[in-house]
């Protein structure tokens, strides 16, 4: 069974009450049926604030930096994708094992607000509720009930997600989720890029990043994204001029893509917070797919397994030497 | 609103045309859709979408750039340096399409480049532009410009109003530069023929249950909650990006900097914003607002009593972007009825 809001609620309330943890972050609805937000609860009573829905996209995982700390262990409520964001920041030990409570939900994908309004073609206000309904997301407007297929209104890295039940939990609430069945080739996209020449590249890259208003969403959105002082940040030397152009914003963008190189878990949320809509998903897969293919490595599955741009062995490929 | 020539209107299908030769005449900026929907320049009438609630970015770029060159350097024969003017901002615009909430974002603008201190950048650009709006009566779910005392169907911050009411736009001007425009293009307007008024009405249904809400006294309300621990529940929030400060058509804070090659270089002005921590920053390494409660905290106070107090308006005109695009659902209405009702200061 799929886990529900009700079952979240009572669970988060006797981890409270056993003293499990001391605070929880989880979501609760946002501004309209179709937003959610991140909650943060010191007590059992406020657990009935939680919700867990097919519009839970937010990886919560990055607030975990904000409760290093506090008293007691803090809970937090996890989908797959976010589960591996976990395990990359325990990798970094960014976060102490001990101190976290993961509670994990398995997650049958999420909807993409733009995509299902567009589908629906209907206007926010319409949409009462989104439920979880198989290869369906139930929607309740106005006028009745909607059955809409997944595959039209899911968010780009639900569509190519490997991992929709968390890799790592103390507490999973509903059935693990083995696989997705729409999951095909995880790179397509990645290699329509790759097939284009040097040129078209480079017009594809300067158009998509010339709208960047460098709001540093992207970044401070991700959940790998840990570094105490970012180099963009840095006002002496200043490495990248405050000028948003093209050149300046293509080099924000490649060091970051390559900063998260091997730690990027495709939870999608810089391209979800881009108010722009660069696809940014694009550059980080590009670099996923290379990582994969040349250490066979794939981040945030298993705390032990170290990360290939900060180890070395006799066998690596050196091609470029 | 005053109405300095007689209301005409416009047939749909001539648009096209109408656009094509403002184009021709002026440097033409207009909501163009590109993965979203944008101003931009425009060389003719078929770029233009009139399909849209509002913009991603509000017109602010039009005359506060993100990015703008002030002047130029270069190292001169022997008398030292030699500086030439930056970006060139000696052109009549027009923006055509704005919303009547980001309308009125530039008469609160004005209050800050043309207050004290009259920055000619933005004044040049402001005064070689003639403002063409479009009534919004189909408003997003996050609108909430009432609250500003803003009529979403009003032509009181432009120079002329376009109304879509089915099968024409009825067109008005409200200034006198508005009316000089619309003469100069009289052969695309008719007579009204009558029912115009009636349309626009009908039309109006749709603003129906708009959020209003009583921002009478919010700065008072809002002075004695500056200790509370109501900020530290947004802050803990917050991701610290600065969306909502450039998406705002009101937020005009900018930084200064040089660039400098060996011959010379350029000074440049571009948007900064009081989300990002390097903001404050002094060069002790001492930072005054040194985390993001302090700084969410400084941006609704800004908003809603800092920016009263000295020119006794608030800085928001609900056009709702900063709720729209937060990734995180930080709702700055929502945060206005907390404080009205109390709740802010229970917390």
């Amino acid at each position: 069974m799929k886990a529900t809001s009700e079952e979240v609620k009572t669970s988060v309330k006797k981890l409270f009450e056993d003293g499990s943890i001391g605070h929880f972050i989880g979501y609760e609805m946002g501004s309209d049926s179709l937003r959610v937000t991140p909650c943060f609860l010191k007590s059992g009573q406020a657990a009935s604030r939680l919700v867990w829905n097919p519009l839970c996209a937010n990886n919560l995982s990055k607030y975990l930096l904000d409760f290093g700390k506090v008293e007691g262990k803090v809970g937090i409520m996890v989908k797959g994708c976010d589960s591996r964001s976990v395990v990359e920041l325990l990798k970094e030990h960014q976060i102490d094992r001990d101190k976290v409570f993961i509670v994990g939900v398995p997650c049958s994908g999420i909807v993409d607000r733009e995509k299902l309004l567009a589908v629906l073609g209907v206007s926010p206000g319409e949409v009462v509720a989104v439920e979880d309904d198989g290869d369906a997301f139930l929607v309740t407007i106005k006028e009745g009930t909607r059955r809409v297929k997944k595959e039209q209104v899911l968010r780009g890295e639900c569509l190519v997600c490997r991992y929709p039940t968390p890799v790592i939990y103390d507490m999973l609430i509903g059935e693990a989720v083995s696989s997705l069945p729409w999951v095909g080739d995880d790179y397509s996209s990645v290699k329509e890029l790759e097939a284009l020449s040097s040129e078209e590249k480079e017009r594809y890259w300067s158009s998509e990043l010339s709208r960047c208003i460098r709001c540093y969403a992207c970044r401070n959105i991700c959940p790998v994204c840990t570094c105490v002082e970012c180099i963009f940040d840095k006002k002496a030397p200043r490495w990248l001029s405050k000028a948003s152009d093209v050149s300046e914003n293509l080099v924000y963008h490649l060091v970051r893509a390559f900063h998260v190189a091997g730690r990027c878990v495709d939870c999608g949320e810089c391209e979800r917070a881009c108010p722009m809509h660069i696809p940014l998903r694009s550059l980080n897969k590009k670099v996923e797919k290379d990582i994969l293919e040349l250490f066979g490595y794939t981040a945030g599955i298993d705390v032990e397994q170290q990360p290939p741009l900060t180890t070395y062995q006799a066998g690596d490929l050196d091609e470029f030497l | 609103m005053v109405n300095q020539t007689k209301s005409r209107i416009i047939e749909k299908n001539r648009l096209t045309e109408l656009l094509d030769e403002l184009a021709q005449g002026y440097h033409l900026i207009a909501p163009v859709r590109d993965n979203d929907v944008s101003f931009r320049r425009v060389e003719s009438g078929s770029e233009v979408t009139l399909d849209y609630i509002n913009t991603v970015l509000s017109p602010k770029n039009a005359f506060f750039p993100q990015t703008e060159t002030l002047f130029r350097f270069s190292r001169g024969d022997s008398q030292g340096f030699r500086t030439e003017p930056g970006t060139e901002a000696d052109r009549e615009q027009v923006i055509f399409g704005i919303r009547p909430c980001d309308a009125r974002s530039l008469r609160l603008m004005d209050m800050v480049f043309n207050g004290q201190y009259k920055d000619s950048y933005y004044l040049k650009k402001r005064e070689k532009t003639t403002l063409i709006g479009l009534a919004c009566f189909n408003p997003d779910k996050t609108c909430f410009c009432p609250t500003f005392g803003i009529d979403p169907t009003s032509g009181e911050d432009v120079d002329i109003l376009f109304s879509d009411i089915g099968d024409r736009y009825l067109v008005e001007a409200s200034t006198e530069k508005g009316a000089t425009l619309l003469d100069r293009f009289a052969k695309f307007l008719s007579e009204l023929r009558g029912d115009e008024e009636q349309l626009r009405k009908a039309r109006k249904a749709g603003l129906v249950g708009m959020k209003k809400l009583d921002v009478s006294a919010i700065a008072d309300k809002i002075a004695p909650l500056y200790e509370g621990d109501y900020w530290n529940s947004i802050g803990m929030k917050c991701l610290g990006c600065g969306i909502c400060t450039y998406l705002c058509p009101t937020c005009h804070c900018f930084d200064i900097a040089d660039v400098n090659l060996d011959e010379g270089g350029e000074r440049f002005r571009c948007w900064d914003s009081c989300m990002f921590p390097e903001f404050t920053l002094m060069a002790s390494g001492e930072n005054p607002r040194p985390n993001r409660k302090a700084r969410v905290q400084q941006r609704f106070f800004h908003k809603l009593k800092y920016f009263h107090d000295r020119n006794a308006e608030l800085a928001c005109v609900g056009c709702g972007r900063c709720i729209r695009y937060c990734p995180v659902n930080i709702d700055i209405a929502r945060i206005i009825e907390d404080v009205i009702s109390g709740k802010a200061g229970n917390e």
